[in-house]
């Protein structure tokens, strides 16, 4: 959380806790401004909907929070939510266990960098919304095909991250722990992952919302329930409050999920000097 | 392998090549055993124009005793970085071969310490993890470990930053603590590369003060690699000096300086000053000449 450097005179300094008090009136007092431009958006939409845009095209915010409010009242859109929050948590775990152990093994095995290298480069190039028929055709078109486009998605993300960040570890660092004595399966765990965390992370971080399209993809295609399926009948409805619905239910998931990144990324690298604290904190 | 009376060249541990002083000097003493022995050691690698091979080291040979305070001195580039890797079995040379209590090292040497040129400490660990890390390797005991690493940085002086992260540390903590987490397992030898380098003067000398008492309370062997002669005199028994590349072994000093030796005013210290010279003038016939480059096919 970054705080603007606060100007310190002697009577201030004199007087801990009216400073602490300061800084938590500034905090506020930002989080604040950073709330207004959101706000204005929704009153200028609000504003313009029907006057200028036609509201069938663009619907209007309180019309949407009405949909929401009675989509989730009638309970309509539960299992919908159920379907999706699951595919989405089960792609992005799977997709990023996937990445970490399959970046770790190819960083620490050159030989076997060399050989699968060009491989895992060619499928990162295949467009993978492509995949979708095909994953319904291999899983069904049950939760498991969006699972497995989900997890694609974010196996690619992380598997780089975690490829580059094993690969340009401090060699010096590696070597002096092995001369104290450090076995393989030591130097893995006081070396190699400690210092490809931050990248872990970031990947973790950027594999967010290509989980999040490769749930709602997979759900367009072909599906049974899911909130993909709910935003496609909307659209087909002529029901855009119900499309801005679905949306907003989806930004919630992200917010979430960007929410608990930035506190694992706080606890995973506290040991970081606070100018190198990752730029993009979604609080 | 039989070979009647001839002589299994493959299979003879005697160097081929010049044998150097230093060498010969300590066989003549063998009284102890030396706890390192370089065997005239050629390292090649490859020359920047890549149609050949630079020669670096050619035929260094010379032994470290237990307990003594060996340091290497040579011209920057002459190679003296590289035989500390060979001893910690980082890196194996062209030709000859390291002996460590009389093996040959033929793999990474886990009986050593290492203080590289940075301090190196891992980011993500406190510095009481990066101190207690050889101990947590070994899996010796919590209460154990606690008590050494309470002793240690007494030692070094660094009680009461035990949470602080390295990047909260000075330059000069951090080397500490790069020293306490190198002396905190006792290695039989500890191999120091330029490890005073970095830091600012003042600094170093108090570091070097240190080094000096820490040395003479833990009785360690070291094998300490600086491109400065004063240092080299004020700390070492022995003084190796290499010269120019292809670096061959200019000559292996003995320093009688009596201790504990005055750090901050050398030029008091007697019989200082002498030495220094007669170092000095092998010393100034290797330095201020560009290097030579030798192809060796």
């Amino acid at each position: 959380m970054s705080v603007a450097p606060m100007s310190t005179t002697v009577r201030e300094a004199a007087s801990p806790k009216r400073q602490a008090k300061r800084v938590i009136w500034r905090r506020m007092l930002m989080r604040l401004i950073g709330v207004l431009p959101g706000v204005a958006f929704l009153v200028l939409w609000q504003w313009a909907s029907g006057r200028y845009i036609r509201a069938i095209y663009v619907s209007r915010p309180t019309d949407i929070a009405v949909r929401l409010y009675q989509a989730i009242a009638s309970g309509e859109i539960l299992p919908d939510l159920v379907t999706t929050g699951e595919e989405l948590v089960l792609g992005y775990v799977i997709g990023v266990a996937m990445g970490i152990v399959g970046g770790y093994a190819l960083a620490r095995a050159p030989r076997l960098a060399a050989v699968f290298e060009p491989y895992v480069m060619a499928f990162y190039g295949v467009p993978k919304i492509a995949l979708a028929p095909l994953f319904i055709i291999w899983f069904g078109i049950g939760i498991w095909s969006k699972v497995a486009l989900a997890a694609v998605m974010v196996f690619f993300l992380v598997f780089y991250n975690v490829y580059m960040g094993v690969r340009t570890v401090d060699r010096e660092l590696v070597n002096l722990t092995m001369i104290m004595g450090a076995s393989e399966s030591q130097l893995t765990r006081h070396v190699y992952l400690p210092a490809a965390a931050p990248f872990v992370i970031m990947g973790m971080r950027m594999a967010i919302p290509y989980s999040v399209i490769g749930v709602i993809v997979g759900e367009f295609t072909s599906s049974v329930q899911g909130l993909g399926l709910f935003i496609s009948q909307a659209s087909a409805d002529y029901d855009p409050a119900g499309v801005f619905a679905g949306i907003a239910i989806l930004l919630l998931f992200v917010f979430v999920a960007n929410a608990g990144a930035t506190r694992l990324e706080r606890r995973l690298l506290r040991w970081r000097p606070a100018h190198q604290e990752s730029m993009q904190q979604i609080p | 392998m039989t070979t009647k009376g001839g002589i299994d060249l493959a299979n003879d541990p005697r160097p081929l090549g010049p044998v150097g002083e230093g060498r010969s000097r300590a066989r003549d003493e063998a009284i102890v055993s030396p706890v390192l022995a370089f065997e005239n050691i050629i390292q090649d690698f490859r020359s920047p124009q890549g149609d050949g091979a630079l020669r670096v080291l050619d035929g260094i040979s010379f032994d470290v005793k237990p307990g003594q305070f060996t340091a290497v001195v040579g011209p920057s580039g002459c190679g003296k970085s590289t035989l500390l890797q060979m001893a910690a079995g980082l890196l194996f040379p062209t030709f000859g071969s390291v002996h460590y209590q009389g093996q040959k090292i033929t793999t990474v040497n886990r009986s050593i310490g290492f203080v590289p040129q940075q301090a190196q400490l891992l980011p993500w660990k406190t510095l009481r993890e990066n101190v207690e890390l050889s101990l947590v390797l070994r899996h010796v005991a919590a209460k154990e470990r606690e008590q050494r690493v309470r002793e240690i940085l007494a030692a070094v002086g660094l009680s009461g930053f035990e949470n602080h992260y390295p990047h909260q540390l000075s330059g000069g903590m951090q080397k500490r603590a790069s020293i306490a987490r190198t002396l905190i397992y006792a290695p039989a030898v500890v191999l120091m590369d330029e490890p005073f380098g970095a830091l600012d003067a003042q600094t170093r000398m108090i570091m070097q003060n240190d080094l000096q008492t820490l040395w003479a309370r833990q009785g360690t062997t070291i094998l300490f690699v600086t491109h400065d002669l004063t240092e080299a005199i004020l700390l070492a028994d022995n003084v190796i000096l290499l010269g120019r590349q292809p670096t061959r072994l200019k000559a292996d000093i003995a320093v009688p300086l009596e201790r504990p030796r005055n750090v901050f005013q050398p030029f008091h210290t007697a019989g200082f000053a002498e030495l220094y010279d007669e170092v000095w003038t092998i010393f100034q016939s290797e330095i201020g000449r560009p290097a030579a480059l030798t192809n060796v096919g």
